[in-house]
């Protein structure tokens, strides 16, 4: 369908996008890639009074590695993150979970800033921000905030993003040592949206045993969330299958998915463990040999 | 501003436009500019057969506000090769009955033109991947494959004629 | 009665059918050149638009559109009462018979109550987009929610919600043969099974659409994406005109599957131009369509299947019901084809099939290729599957034991005229699955499973089923085929070409086609019922047989030589040493004697009486078409994940006029079929729709499905020109049923509801508990 009508602004620069946002308020939506914002304009669930497309905000393009701390700007698009070049080859994670977003049209227009805004519980980017235990930077009125990601996602679709902020940048800590990552996505069929994924990062120590175990689940519920007490049981163990496989299924599940359409809380809640312990064990097989490491 | 005036290059050729800012860049092409090559089959961003080549990278023109190709080439099926002359790839589909009801097809060629590019020998499986964004609904996939694949082993595709009169 | 057409050659003698050339509307299609319904522009054209019910079931207590009609740039706003004549009956399209129960109804726009989620209560033209849906936002409606029934179980209880006032049973058909309760209660083994199918969409890429405008001579004209172009009756009738001022024009169709065959666009665009007296067109989004286009039948299956200890079949005893929504539409024909088909492709000695279909505030349902019987598969092979492992027999083994064979008679009565390649299809597909693979990884088991199925073409005998083809030389010694055959993508008109092109010795480009004008080309009937090639290639053989024969006595005396020495090639006529006479000299030859250069054709199928299904009655399809998948699938044994790893799709086809064109309906049917079985459905919440967007409501992508490897059998023994059988329907009936074969197979676990979701499978492995 037509979608309602709107003002539409392209702001230059990043100053004069959050005036902008300033004056317009809660009229206005921003727009970045639009793979997810124009379809609810064309379906006319959303009618803004004004849209702000911030894609010629070149200053949010920028990928920097700073020592150990890699910088993504928002406005970077999907297939950056799935062809990894340059800076971006950092963090292995990231061409991984890219690569299983939607289909290539979807890679060629979306953003990373616009993934983790829209917070959909699915999505994969949110998940990876959280493994990595990231750093939100936005950008608004006041300056600039600094938001962990454990604080960002507050709830189904929900940032803690203030009115008149706008997202600039993520940070992703970079860890030395040996580290292995992965992701384990369930969908009903290829280029969906997760029914559940499961996103490991695991560094070994010297002995190969576990020295750090982070695990974060995209689709069992209204954020992603990090499985603190299967992350702390898998601290110290040779990360074979069996033994993962002993620790997940016997502890408590931190998720709380409801059930839906398109699977059951209790379907949710399997695949969590069945793809937490895919994700751990492959992340683990990864770490010696360098592949989904950190080059240090 | 609600409208504004965009000039983009569509199919070689320099075009200038008032657009509403809440068209899509699908409603311009097919409903101002003629362009019906390009199908509206789901508004979504799903179904691929709104597929255009946005300077030469596959986008959904439905998911495009029209404001956004200011500046930008877009290609469509039939910037692919001069008028009454068919790509490689084209003729690949017709040779290997990749067509059936059609709907899918300009959007599918236009997926396989833009991966072939990057990719000079694919497997099948390779091949699927691409274009695993892409329904159809007749075919069942596989003539697509065929057509793909042997488009591939025949040669690098030419790039797209500029200037058409 | 119809003769049959000359001209079945032997395959050698064969120079164009049979060769797997290229479509002639491919060109077109890979340019882009084919203007789909909504491609079409006319100027001073208005944008059409429907408002729908947003209940499935309430009383319209107020209908206010005069906001709406003040609304700039709106040109027309129309209710039930601007409707001349507020009744669509579905009539068996095209034909004049009434049976009972097969006349169905169903309001233009609904007037004071709505039955479903989506009916159509309020139709606006407007000279944008945009208008129009301001306008729809803009008509006040004040509905007071009733209460419904939602569960066809449900609707037959006393005391359900009635959705309409003849109550909610709306057909029931029955079928016996022998006794089956009595072959039940002896019989060495008996097994029980209840199987459930969902509902499922087609979605089609080209979502509906049309435009329609009055035209020079004041006739109302539609061009629209359609199975049917007879619909210009169904037009005429709500407009209240005479049938000869309706025009329908038959587009290029991106997709119908059954889903274009009742009335989509026509109706409306004919009110909306009638008003305006301008061009109106009217496209359907994505979302309208999934939301308030028919959808196939869901099924309850129940059988009892009763054997002897060698794994002969005894007793077939099935018990059937489908949800109809809340109109009927063509329920009660796919009832009667599920009814007649359920008992499967076997030898039945003792067979009892009881088939009801019910109202309810669901979706309407109605035609979806394989139209009933296609859902029967999921039934009767799951029943073989597991007799055979009960016996501990071969699946292709005790298939081959129970087959039908030329000369069998079907529990309805029908005798078999034609080869039956049920066993010989099995074992192909079976042999060509190839070695079994092995699991690609540890958690992971790999399975197969056969299913073989029957499926009619051509229409039921007694609806007198006729196509009339038009074939004519021009002067220059190309060719003229017209007829009104609708393409939906099938290679419909393309074989067409082929055809003719055989017989008169010619090249298929040298052949134009003309399809699908209700005005302008002879009516061939609805491209439905796996009929067309059936039918229109009948006719078209016989139109140019006859054109040949008037032909050929003119080049016989330019070439003095007996006419039976004559051969049709290379551009004209040659005599046996070669002399030859071109086109346009026997053309101007014809018309200086005034021989006709041009035939028309009409092709009667052979028709039979109105029969009695339950007294085995006797014929009432004209044939059918046998076939067998075999698949082999991994089975995720952790999430239940299916993933079919081969598949192959072995059909007799009688004759493949073009092979390309069989494969790809055989591939694209098989495709069809894995959608169903593994993904689709269309999920009803007290009969809301939840699968309104082409996001939530999955279909196959092509990293879903294997390369179908497709195997034809040509026995030469169909009723269509050359020998050839249908095939657009066949291909989507086993694929399910041998998925949930090869799940067992893989797994140990029975899975009796479609589709077999990942979720369903797990939780049949016992992998589900809580926490």
């Amino acid at each position: 369908m037509p979608a309602a009508p709107f003002d539409y602004h392209a702001p230059a620069t990043l100053a004069d996008a959050l005036a902008l946002l300033g004056r317009l308020g809660d009229d206005a939506k921003v727009l970045a890639g639009g793979q997810s914002l124009v379809p609810l304009l064309t379906l006319r669930l959303v009618r803004p009074a004004a849209v702000v497309d911030i894609h010629g905000l070149d200053e949010l393009r920028g990928v920097r590695r700073d020592g150990a701390t890699l910088e993504i700007g928002a406005l970077v698009r999907h297939r950056a993150l799935e062809q990894g070049e340059g800076a971006l080859a950092s963090c292995p994670l990231l061409p991984e979970a890219a690569a299983l977003i939607g289909n290539v049209r979807v890679r060629t227009m979306g953003t990373i800033g616009g993934s983790l805004a829209h917070a959909d519980p699915a999505a994969e980017l949110p998940a990876v921000v959280r493994v990595l235990d990231g750093v939100l930077i936005a950008r608004g009125p006041e300056g600039e905030r600094a938001i962990p990601a454990s604080e960002f996602f507050t709830g189904l679709l929900s940032t803690s993003l203030r009115p008149g902020e706008l997202l600039a940048a993520v940070r992703l800590p970079l860890p030395a040592g040996r580290a292995g990552y992965a992701v384990e996505e369930f969908t009903r069929r290829a280029g969906d949206f997760a029914v559940v994924a499961a996103l490991a990062a695991v560094e070994l120590d010297g002995a190969g045993r576990t020295a750090r175990v982070r695990v974060a689940i995209a689709g069992a519920g209204p954020v992603p969330v990090r499985l603190a007490a299967i992350e702390r049981a898998l601290t110290g163990i040779e990360p074979a299958e069996p033994a993962v496989r002993a620790v997940v299924r016997d502890l408590r599940l931190e998720v709380e998915p409801d059930d839906d359409v398109h699977a059951s809380a209790d379907y949710r809640r399997h695949l969590t463990r069945v793809l937490t312990v895919r994700a751990v064990v492959r992340a683990a097989a990864r770490a010696p040999e360098g592949a989904g490491a950190w080059p240090s | 501003m609600a409208e504004l005036t965009i000039s983009f290059t569509l199919n070689g050729e320099r075009r200038e436009v008032r657009t509403a800012a809440h068209q899509t860049l699908l409603a311009l092409l097919r409903d101002e500019l003629g362009a019906i090559e390009v199908k509206d089959g789901c508004g979504e961003g799903v179904c691929g057969t709104c597929t255009v080549l946005l300077d030469g990278e596959p986008v959904s023109a439905c998911l495009l506000l029209a404001a956004r190709a200011a500046g930008r080439e877009v290609t469509t099926v039939r910037g692919l090769a001069p008028v009454g002359t068919l790509h490689p790839l084209q003729e690949a589909f017709v040779a290997h009955g990749a067509a059936q009801c059609g709907f899918c097809t300009p959007g599918m060629i236009l997926t396989a033109y833009a991966f072939l590019r990057n990719h000079r020998r694919p497997a099948r499986d390779d091949i699927r991947r691409a274009i695993s964004g892409n329904l159809c609904r007749c075919t069942g996939y596989a003539k697509i494959v065929d057509a793909i694949e042997a488009a591939a082993a025949e040669a690098a595709p030419a790039s797209p004629a500029a200037g058409r009169g | 009665m119809a003769k049959r057409p000359a001209a079945v050659l032997p395959a050698a003698a064969l120079r164009v059918v049979g060769r797997p050339i290229p479509r002639h509307d491919a060109r077109d299609k890979v340019q882009a050149a084919t203007l789909y319904a909504a491609d079409w522009q006319m100027p001073g054209m208005l944008h059409g638009a429907v408002l729908r019910s947003v209940y499935p079931s309430a009383l319209i207590r107020r209908l206010d559109t005069s906001r709406a009609a003040a609304l700039p740039g709106v040109a027309a706003v129309l209710t039930a009462r601007d409707v001349p004549n507020n009744t669509l009956w579905t009539d068996v399209p095209g034909q004049t018979s009434a049976v009972g129960a097969l006349r169905a109804r169903i309001q233009v726009l609904a007037d004071h109550v709505v039955r479903f989620q989506g009916e159509p209560i309020a139709l606006v033209a407007a000279e944008t987009p945009e208008a129009a849906q301001q306008a729809l936002e803009a008509i006040e409606v004040e509905y007071e929610p009733q209460p419904g029934v939602f569960d066809p179980e449900a609707a037959l209880h006393p005391g359900a919600a009635q959705v309409h006032e003849e109550g909610n049973l709306l057909a029931r058909w029955h079928v016996e043969r022998g006794d089956a309760a009595a072959a039940l209660a002896t019989a060495d083994v008996v097994v029980e099974g209840t199987y459930r199918c969902q509902f499922i969409d087609h979605a089609y890429l080209e979502p509906e659409a049309g435009v329609a405008w009055i035209d020079a001579d004041g006739v109302v004209t539609i061009r629209v994406a359609t199975q049917v172009i007879e619909h210009f009756r169904d037009v005429a009738d709500v407009l209240g005109v005479a049938h000869n001022r309706v025009r329908v024009i038959g587009t290029y169709v991106g997709g119908g599957f059954g889903g274009k065959e009742d009335v989509t666009v026509e109706v409306f665009l004919g009110l909306l131009a009638s008003r305006t007296r301008r061009p109106v067109r009217m496209v359907w989004s994505r979302q309208e369509s999934l939301l308030a286009r028919p959808k196939r039948h869901p099924f309850l299956l129940r059988y009892k299947t009763g054997a002897s200890r060698d794994g002969t079949l005894t007793a077939q005893s099935v018990e059937l019901l489908a949800d109809s929504g809340a109109y009927a539409f063509l329920s009660a024909l796919v009832l009667m084809y599920a009814t007649v088909t359920a008992a499967g492709p076997y030898r039945m000695p003792n067979a009892s099939i009881d088939a009801r279909v019910v109202y309810t505030n669901n979706p309407p349902t109605s035609a979806m290729r394989g139209f009933g019987a296609m859902q029967m598969v999921l039934g009767y092979e799951s029943q073989m599957d597991r007799l055979a492992r009960r016996l501990e027999m071969d699946p292709v083994a005790i298939r081959a034991r129970n087959a039908l064979r030329k000369g069998d008679r079907l529990p309805v009565g029908q005798e078999l005229e034609t080869h039956v390649a049920v066993a010989e299809a099995a074992a192909r597909a079976w042999a060509a699955l190839g070695p079994r693979r092995a699991p690609s990884a540890p958690h992971r088991r790999i399975g197969r499973g056969l299913a073989c199925n029957i499926q009619s073409y051509g229409r039921i005998v007694w609806l007198h089923d006729w196509a009339s083809a038009w074939v004519g030389f021009e002067m220059d010694g190309t060719v003229v085929v017209r007829t009104g055959v609708p393409d939906v993508g099938g290679g419909q008109a393309s074989s067409l070409c082929q055809i003719a092109a055989e017989v008169l010795g010619v090249e298929p480009d040298g052949v134009a086609v003309h399809i699908g004008d209700s005005a302008l080309t002879p009516l061939a009937g609805t491209t439905t019922a796996t009929r067309q090639l059936y039918m229109s290639g009948n006719a078209v053989l016989q139109a140019a047989a006859g054109l040949r024969a008037q032909l050929l006595p003119v080049a016989a005396q330019m070439l003095e030589t007996p006419a039976d020495r004559v051969t049709l090639r290379d551009g004209g006529a040659a005599d046996a040493a070669g002399r030859r006479a071109a086109w346009p000299a026997i053309l101007r030859e014809c018309a200086r004697l005034g021989v006709p250069r041009s035939f028309l054709g009409v092709y009667h199928a052979p028709a039979g009486d109105p029969i009695d299904l339950d007294r085995g009655g006797g014929r009432i399809f004209p044939d059918y078409t046998f076939g067998a998948h075999a698949v082999e699938v991994e089975v995720d044994t952790e999430t239940g994940a299916v993933t079919v790893v081969r598949h192959v799709a072995c059909h007799d086809v009688g004759r493949a006029i073009n092979p390309q064109s069989v494969e790809g309906q055989i591939q694209g049917g098989a495709v069809m079929g894995l959608g169903y079985g593994l993904m689709e459905e269309v999920l009803l919440d007290r009969g809301v729709n939840l699968s309104t967007n082409f996001a939530g409501y999955l279909i196959p992508t092509a990293l879903d499905v294997p390369d179908v490897e497709a195997l034809l059998i040509e026995s030469g023994e169909g009723k269509g020109p050359y020998g050839a059988r249908g095939i657009g329907e066949p291909p989507i009936g086993p694929p399910a049923a041998a998925i949930a074969n090869a799940v067992e197979d893989a797994v140990g676990v029975r899975i009796t509801e479609l589709p077999i979701t990942p979720e369903r499978v797990a939780r049949a492995l016992g992998l589900l508990s809580a926490g």
